[in-house]
């Protein structure tokens, strides 16, 4: 598949989607999924940082001394990280205080610094500004879809409202809220997301 | 200039370091009256549940209100240091904000006595930087309830003012629970917690 703007968001959205097709990022993905509103400040931070580093990267890279690239990488990725995180203080304080150390974190996440090594040091800046924005979304899209399972379930609200069903039935999923919810909502969205890109791969055929 | 030589390589690096440093400082510098705005609200919230008062909104103005009505804020001198004393003006329950070093970064907190100062009345706390799931599970209030009625041991020695963790002493009165796989962050909040009720100490005796 040739790499065209649009084939390079699919694949960081499906095809070579960072969590469950390169299994990257996993620690933040468990970290901050058990409430929406946390995984939606996380993933709009990881969006930013690995669109302008990957574009970063990618306008500097022929000037860039080949010994120092990852140098360089990390101190960019440092950068938006921080900018980021005094951003997200400065919003909205309350979250920062739950999800600052994963913030920093973010400085680490494989996703990053794997888009702007593999991709960003090599191609164009737009493609590797749509790159980085694509697995971003990814991420996000993977984020989301744990936290719109695991919140409901383990504290019987969505974005901090309660949901009608907590005053009828509803019954606390402690484990939902603990990171071994995390890891079982995360197994199990990898394993329907890999069984539709392999149905889909073999309908191709 | 060669892309390789040491000279390139350095110049470079200045450059690429002025340019994020300005940019990170620009964006500090223009979200810093939100910054302020925040802290303010956030001291003035633990302060009025520290002191257990009623606020009607969640709001900034709202706390500032019950704040300069119920409380009285004083800063005073203690040696060397000074320290914030806040005082309910109804019940006469004294606090003081307290900080020292935690595990990873400074722990603050506001800690609140009955009028007669025999036992403590609340304890909060205001920043920690802690490992999350272990050390930063000391703002959760299975831990921090546990300091409810707890009782200080004026006189007893300077860091044995109240117990985090186990102690050999029969009596329990002055000691709660530590945080199972956060020792050293338990250790240090018993720590700065003697090291200022000594100090709080000092001062009453002074005045």
């Amino acid at each position: 598949m040739a790499d065209t703007p649009k084939n390079i968001f699919l694949k960081g959205l499906w095809k070579d989607n960072p969590i469950f097709r390169q299994v990257l990022g996993i620690c933040s993905s468990l970290a901050v999924t058990n409430l929406l509103a946390n995984t939606l400040f996380m993933a709009v931070g990881v969006i930013f940082v690995t669109a302008l580093s990957n574009l970063t990267v990618s306008i500097l890279r022929n000037h860039i001394p080949n010994r120092i690239r990852m140098i360089v990488q990390v101190m960019i990725i440092a950068s938006y990280v921080m900018i980021v995180d005094i951003v997200i203080k400065a919003v909205n304080p309350d979250i920062h205080r739950y999800i600052g150390p994963y913030v920093g974190l973010i400085i680490t996440n494989c996703i990053i610094m794997g888009r702007a090594e593999a991709f960003a040091s090599q191609n164009r800046p737009w493609h590797s500004f749509l790159d980085g924005l694509a697995m971003g979304l990814g991420y996000a899209f993977v984020l989301i879809a744990i936290a719109l399972i695991r919140e409901p379930l383990g504290f019987g609200t969505l974005l901090g409202y309660d949901l009608p069903a907590r005053e009828i039935w509803w019954h606390q999923w402690t484990i939902m809220v603990m990171p071994p919810g995390a890891f079982f909502m995360l197994a199990i969205i990898t394993w329907i997301s890999r069984r539709l890109q392999i149905t889909a791969e073999e309908e191709q055929e | 200039m060669r892309k390789d030589s040491p000279l390139y390589i350095f110049m470079f690096i200045i450059l690429i370091s002025i340019f994020f440093g300005v940019a990170i400082s620009a964006v500090h510098f223009l979200t810093l009256p939100m910054l302020k705005k925040n802290e303010s609200l956030h001291k003035n919230r633990i302060i009025t549940q520290a002191f257990m008062l009623e606020v009607e909104k969640d709001t900034p103005e709202a706390y500032q209100t019950v704040i300069d009505e119920k409380i009285r804020r004083d800063t005073v001198r203690v040696g060397n240091e000074q320290m914030e004393i806040l005082t309910n003006k109804d019940t006469k329950e004294v606090g003081f904000v307290f900080d020292g070093m935690g595990f990873w970064e400074p722990i603050s907190g506001v800690i609140v006595l009955d009028d007669d100062l025999e036992n403590i009345v609340n304890l909060k706390i205001l920043e920690q930087k802690e490992t999350p799931g272990l050390g930063a599970r000391i703002e959760e209030k299975w831990f921090t309830n546990q300091f409810k009625d707890l009782n200080v041991k004026w006189q007893a020695a300077k860091d044995k003012k109240i117990i985090i963790g186990s102690t050999a002493s029969t009596d329990k009165s002055n000691v709660v629970d530590a945080i199972t796989g956060a020792t050293q962050t338990s250790m240090a909040l018993m720590r700065m917690l003697n090291e200022d009720l000594a100090k709080f100490q000092k001062y009453r005796e002074e005045i």
